[in-house]
């Protein structure tokens, strides 16, 4: 098997082994052969494509050496703490959607998929590595989903449940907000510290701001190459950056920086360029079915992706903890990211810089994006940028939609 | 459809009915600045600032019942928003969305000075702000801290050890919020907030609840309920929404007194009384009939909703010293009590037990996701307990997708098979 940057093949990378992605990402690592050797590969496109391919991988590793893994189930956790608490921060992207336990407590239809699987490797062991799972209010849901493990906890304490804990972020932009989510980072660190038993110094919490700020910078070159002349596919781009969020992050931007150069002597790619908006997206599917009629997809209004790096934590600061909370409280999004023209400002940029059109990504089970597509629907409309509504669920796009996104892309003016 | 029981029950809708109508008038007449607010907010602060309440539940049940919940939310779908989207809490601002006010309940909400909600799911500030924006009205939004230390048996602490039931860090945020919130009414009302107003109110909340207290100690503990779910209701939350205030405190209790005399005269609800059901979830505001349709074959008659038992438990506050810090305890943690485990199953066990429930039937709204968490957890704590339970697909809402025949069958089959051979196996072995 090689990585080349030939797209067919790409795709086929990317479905060998992210079929049902939530469900399937923990189990695929453990049984190919080509993941193995992409691990080791020289190659850093292809060893960042295998991290994203096998979210747990580098965690176990971790846990094989005796560090502590804390997971975490989004975006919006200072990631720099658990590593300044000497423990590994890994975002939790393989779930078990299979645990057969999960209706017994989860409502059907009610929560999202990613957050039943989550449940579900939680509920079923798959999750005793961690030393703790650590759930941010970037979602009601998140927030309903460590309710739930806490009493499913207390019901059947023999469950082997990893320790749950809510970092309670708020969103709203108010004097009481900030000092509350300051004050609830400052807790945070204190578990992490009980944790590890190391105490978080300043010199700790540098060091992991500067690692945490070189793989922003990687990241934001690699975005860069996506956009105007885009020299990398969104599919492939997503699995570049989101490798960020399961390895670790000085490993990750040495190999995201090789990555960029490698990338930087590649032709532009025709097509016409695409924006992805509305449900955040935990696998390439909908790149693929996009890309696969010769669109580009240059940027997402994703935390997995476009939105993943952000600005850098300002490590000169005299009070880190203060800059470390600010960068995930403003610099961070979040479905509870209010009022409009603060959540609509990134999209309003994006949509707005060299893209052809954009894609409102609504899967059925999405109760909250929906209220935003009209709004955002008439901003592009006053500008006459196309867009499109997929309201499948991506990981299994019908025909007719498939129909409707070739159409889409074929009637696109190309560089409106 | 069956009759009121209660003098009381057409009172309270009178009372409503003439309360808006005065409010209008003082709107459009007078521009009386009122607000429109979701059900979980302090209603406590804008009754002590002279600013009336439209609560949006409320007004998304009067639609409802007016039939007219399809037709809004069929234009609220034409404007883009989808059908998966949340109907209960958007419903009321669709009407205003739809700028059609002569089709609209008692002629439509006017403008209101504020709207309020607190971010108890990440759509509310989404609807509010659209609604806020169609009124040209400002809006105020109370983040929600979310609990980490969650005791057993809530109901034991919520009203004299409260303190100890609500982590501090969140009662002292949600009371620098309420302080925000209390600037934004000065702001509208051109009154100043009195602290030992709100004391005052809050000792009449109090009373209110007392009221609510006892009818729902003689409603448990009376051979046969003397009242109708529906109509406990329809009493309890028309005084609810007016908290304090001399015609809620004087409503509540009324109501006592009537469930009093009734249970007094042996009245019953339903003569035939032999099943005992739980209603657990909003109320279906779009067929209430739903809840007398079994009590002629199978004299099932709806005994306990959360409405009523609600009140003493989850309102009542001794120790007002503090009131603003009392009211924030009232207000944190309504999502977690009622929706969310551990608090909403282990209540909703304790209160099937102390009333005497053979089986209960649970609401789970498709078409308003948020607030269907923690069924799963409140049926198997249910079961465990011994009584049996129905889950209800269905909105409360919207009646579009509501088979109200279907519907009745399938309670039919259930009271049939399951519940009826369960208590004849429970009764057999005891």
């Amino acid at each position: 098997m090689h990585y080349t940057l030939d797209k067919d093949e790409m795709y086929e990378i990317s479905l060998g082994s992210r079929n049902d992605v939530l469900p399937m990402r923990a189990s695929a690592m453990t049984n190919s052969d080509f993941k193995t050797e992409h691990k080791n590969a020289a190659d850093p496109i292809g060893r960042l494509s295998w991290h994203y391919e096998n979210p747990a991988a580098e965690a176990l590793s971790f846990v094989d050496t005796g560090v502590p893994v804390v997971g975490i189930t989004s975006n919006t956790v200072p990631w720099e703490l658990i590593r300044a608490a000497g423990a590994f921060p890994c975002v939790i992207d393989s779930g078990n959607a299979g645990c057969t336990d999960i209706s017994s407590f989860m409502e059907e239809g009610v929560f999202e998929k990613r957050i039943r699987a989550l449940f579900g490797a939680a509920i079923s062991g798959d999750l005793q590595y961690l030393s703790l799972l650590l759930i941010p209010r970037t979602s009601e849901q998140e927030y309903k989903l460590y309710l739930y493990l806490r009493e499913v906890a207390r019901q059947d304490p023999h469950r082997r449940i990893p320790p749950v804990y809510l970092y309670d972020l708020l969103h709203t932009r108010s004097p009481e907000s900030y000092s509350y989510g300051l004050e609830r980072t400052l807790r945070l660190k204190e578990r992490l510290e009980e944790l590890t038993g190391r105490r978080i110094d300043d010199a700790a919490l540098l060091t992991a701001i500067k690692e945490s700020n070189s793989a922003r910078r990687a990241i934001r070159k690699l975005l860069c190459l996506r956009r105007q002349e885009p020299r990398v596919t969104g599919t492939e781009a997503l699995a570049l950056i989101g490798a960020s969020f399961f390895m670790d992050r000085a490993d990750y931007a040495h190999l995201a920086e090789r990555a960029a150069q490698a990338i930087e002597d590649r032709p532009p790619l025709p097509g016409k360029r695409l924006m992805i908006a509305g449900s955040s997206l935990p696998h390439r599917r909908l790149h693929q079915a996009l890309e696969k009629h010769g669109a580009v997809v240059v940027s997402e209004d994703d935390w997995r992706g476009s939105r993943s790096a952000g600005k850098d934590i300002a490590d000169a600061s005299s009070d880190l903890l203060k800059v470390l909370f600010e960068k995930y409280y403003l610099d961070t999004p979040s479905p509870r990211l209010f009022p409009f023209e603060i959540a609509d400002a990134w999209f309003q940029q994006a949509s707005t810089d060299g893209i052809d059109g954009v894609v409102f990504y609504l899967p059925p089970e999405d109760c909250v994006a929906g209220w935003d597509y009209p709004r955002r629907r008439h901003y592009l409309d006053e500008r006459g940028i196309p867009h499109l509504l997929v309201r499948e669920d991506a990981m299994s796009i019908s025909e007719e939609c498939r129909k409707r996104i070739e159409n889409f892309v074929r009637n696109m003016d190309v560089g409106k | 459809m069956a009759g009121k029981q209660l003098e009381c029950t057409l009172a309270a809708g009178e009372y409503q009915k003439s309360w808006f109508a005065q409010l209008r008038k003082d709107v459009f007449e007078k521009q009386r600045p009122y607000a429109i607010v979701q059900a979980d907010m302090p209603f406590e602060l804008f009754q002590v600032m002279d600013v009336p309440v439209v609560s949006n539940q409320w007004w998304a049940a009067i639609i409802s019942a007016k039939r007219l919940s399809g037709y809004y939310l069929d234009i609220l779908n034409s404007m883009g928003f989808h059908d998966g989207l949340c109907r209960y809490c958007s419903l009321a601002a669709a009407a205003t969305l739809a700028k059609d006010s002569e089709r609209a309940p008692w002629g439509g909400l006017p403008k209101p000075a504020l709207l309020a909600a607190r971010l108890t799911c990440d759509c509310l500030q989404r609807v509010f702000a659209l609604w806020g924006e169609a009124f040209g009205s400002e809006c105020v939004f109370l983040d929600n801290p979310g609990a980490t230390e969650l005791p057993p048996r809530w109901w034991e602490l919520s009203r004299r050890r409260w303190r100890e039931l609500f982590e501090e860090h969140r009662l002292k945020f949600t009371v620098k919020q309420f302080q925000n919130l209390i600037k934004a009414l000065e702001r509208v009302s051109g009154r100043q907030f009195q602290i030992d107003r709100l004391r005052g109110l809050m000792e009449r909340v109090n009373r209110q609840e007392e009221y609510f207290d006892e009818a729902c100690q003689m409603i448990r503990s009376a051979p046969r309920t003397p009242v109708r779910m529906h109509e406990q209701v329809a009493n309890v939350m028309a005084a609810q929404w007016k908290r304090g205030s001399e015609w809620a405190v004087e409503h509540a209790r009324t109501f006592r007194d009537e469930i009093r005399n009734r249970v007094r005269q042996g009245a019953a609800a339903c003569p035939g009384e032999g099943l005992r059901l739980m209603w657990v979830g909003a109320g279906l505001w779009h067929d209430t009939d739903f809840y007398t349709a079994f009590e002629e074959e199978f004299g099932a008659v709806f005994v306990w909703s959360m409405y009523l038992a609600f009140g003493p438990d989850g309102y009542i506050r001794y120790g007002l010293d503090d009131p603003l810090l009392a009211l924030a305890s009232r207000t944190v943690s309504m999502n977690e009590q009622l929706h969310n485990p551990p608090w909403a199953n282990e209540w909703m066990v304790h209160q099937a037990m102390l009333h005497r429930i053979d089986a209960a039937l649970v609401l789970t709204p498709m078409g308003t996701r948020p607030t269907a968490t923690g069924n799963r957890f409140i049926e198997r704590a249910l079961e465990q307990a011994g009584v049996p339970v129905l889950s209800v697909v269905a909105d409360m809402v919207d009646a579009r997708d509501w088979d109200p025949n279907a519907m009745r069958r399938k309670v039919s089959e259930f009271l049939t098979h399951r519940v009826l051979p369960h208590l004849d196996s429970v009764r057999r072995h005891s």
